[in-house]
């Protein structure tokens, strides 16, 4: 292909086959597994994302009877609704946990790693007998995904994961949109089973990650106000010796002993300092 | 805009649409920003022509990162 020949692109594709030798030679781990070590180390370097995404979605939280109304104030149009919403994220300090660079970001990794694996002998020096497998279902990871029946459970296991990630994801509450993002995997697995199942698995282990994340992400949102997490937890230990007997969930429980009297002003008190910060 | 500045400024409006249509469609993220950085190219791309337009909304993808505000931005 042409594109291959574009210098940005041969570029990207010398860094990903370096990092997954690295994982190969220097680790030891099969090729399959380097693939998803891969993922997860991109993955890891998009923590910091993570976490604003997390300090956005409480914001959100917080500000939603009002963005609500907003919602319907201007039901009828939706350009109006937006600039509107927009106004009222500014006014009252809320990022917005989507944005486009991050999503962008993960093309060129996507790019590297389609090249690398279509190159793969010759990138590789691999001899025809190299084991390319992947879980014993997974026959070679640089084979056309649909070439065997394994390859029809991944792509199965992808459509699972896309829509698990999507339903993470999401910060759309326009009912429509949200159930085209659901059903979008349903189409796009026609166009992905034409990859090579290593670029599938790419996809599956971060849509799993996604998810993880969202799962945890949710917990923490859910259950705390959360700005003063690390105070809280150094905080009650004494008072709840009493009261609870489960030593190895002490962290996470932590909050709901001591609900009433000791939380009340504490909460106040968050409260203001966060206002002033801003 | 005349014919002719018109026609390199049209293949950029085409390639976001690929994006739109493909890769774009895959991520369920919504834009930070109003209009969204794919809308804001297009129309970047339409009023400035392919060179001062894709400068714009390059210039756009970078602001739209986790670290900014967002918020109501149209095409100037």
């Amino acid at each position: 292909m042409i594109v291959s020949t574009i210098p940005i692109f041969s570029q990207l594709e010398d860094v990903m086959k370096h990092v997954l030798n690295f994982f190969h030679s220097n680790i030891g781990l099969p090729w399959a597994w380097s693939i998803v070590a891969t993922t997860i180390v991109v993955r890891v370097i998009l923590v910091p994302l993570t976490i604003r995404q997390i300090h956005s979605m409480q914001a959100l939280q917080k500000h939603a009877p009002q963005m609500k109304e907003i919602q319907k104030k201007y039901k009828q149009d939706r350009q109006k609704q937006n600039e509107e919403l927009m106004k009222f994220y500014r006014e009252n300090n809320i990022n917005p946990a989507a944005s486009c660079l991050p999503m962008l970001l993960q093309l060129p990794v996507f790019i590297a790693l389609y090249y690398t694996l279509k190159h793969f002998q010759t990138n590789f020096h691999v001899g025809k007998h190299t084991d390319l497998s992947f879980l014993h279902f997974i026959p070679s990871i640089q084979a056309h995904t649909t070439t065997h029946w394994g390859g029809y459970v991944l792509l199965v296991v992808y459509v699972a994961s896309q829509m698990a990630s999507s339903f993470f994801m999401m910060t759309t509450t326009d009912k429509m949109q949200r159930t085209l993002f659901m059903v979008m995997p349903l189409f796009f697995v026609f166009i992905i089973a034409r990859f090579p199942a290593g670029l599938v698995l790419y996809w599956v282990t971060t849509n799993l990650w996604t998810v993880g994340q969202g799962l945890i992400t949710r917990r923490l949102v859910a259950k705390t106000p959360a700005p003063a997490l690390e105070r809280r937890s150094s905080r009650t230990p004494p008072k709840d010796d009493g009261s609870s007997g489960n030593g190895a969930k002490s962290e996470a429980p932590s909050p709901k002993p001591a609900p009433s009297a000791s939380q009340r002003p504490r909460q106040v008190r968050r409260k203001k300092k966060r206002t002033s910060r801003r | 805009m005349s014919a002719v500045t018109r026609v390199p400024s049209l293949l950029g409006v085409g390639l976001v649409w690929l994006w739109r249509l493909t890769v774009g469609a895959l991520f369920p993220t919504t834009c930070k920003y109003h209009p969204s950085c794919s809308e804001y190219a297009v129309q970047s791309l339409r009023r400035h022509g392919l060179v001062k337009g894709s400068a714009l909304a390059g210039w756009r993808l970078l602001r739209c990162n986790p670290w900014s505000r967002g918020g109501f931005d149209p095409v100037r």
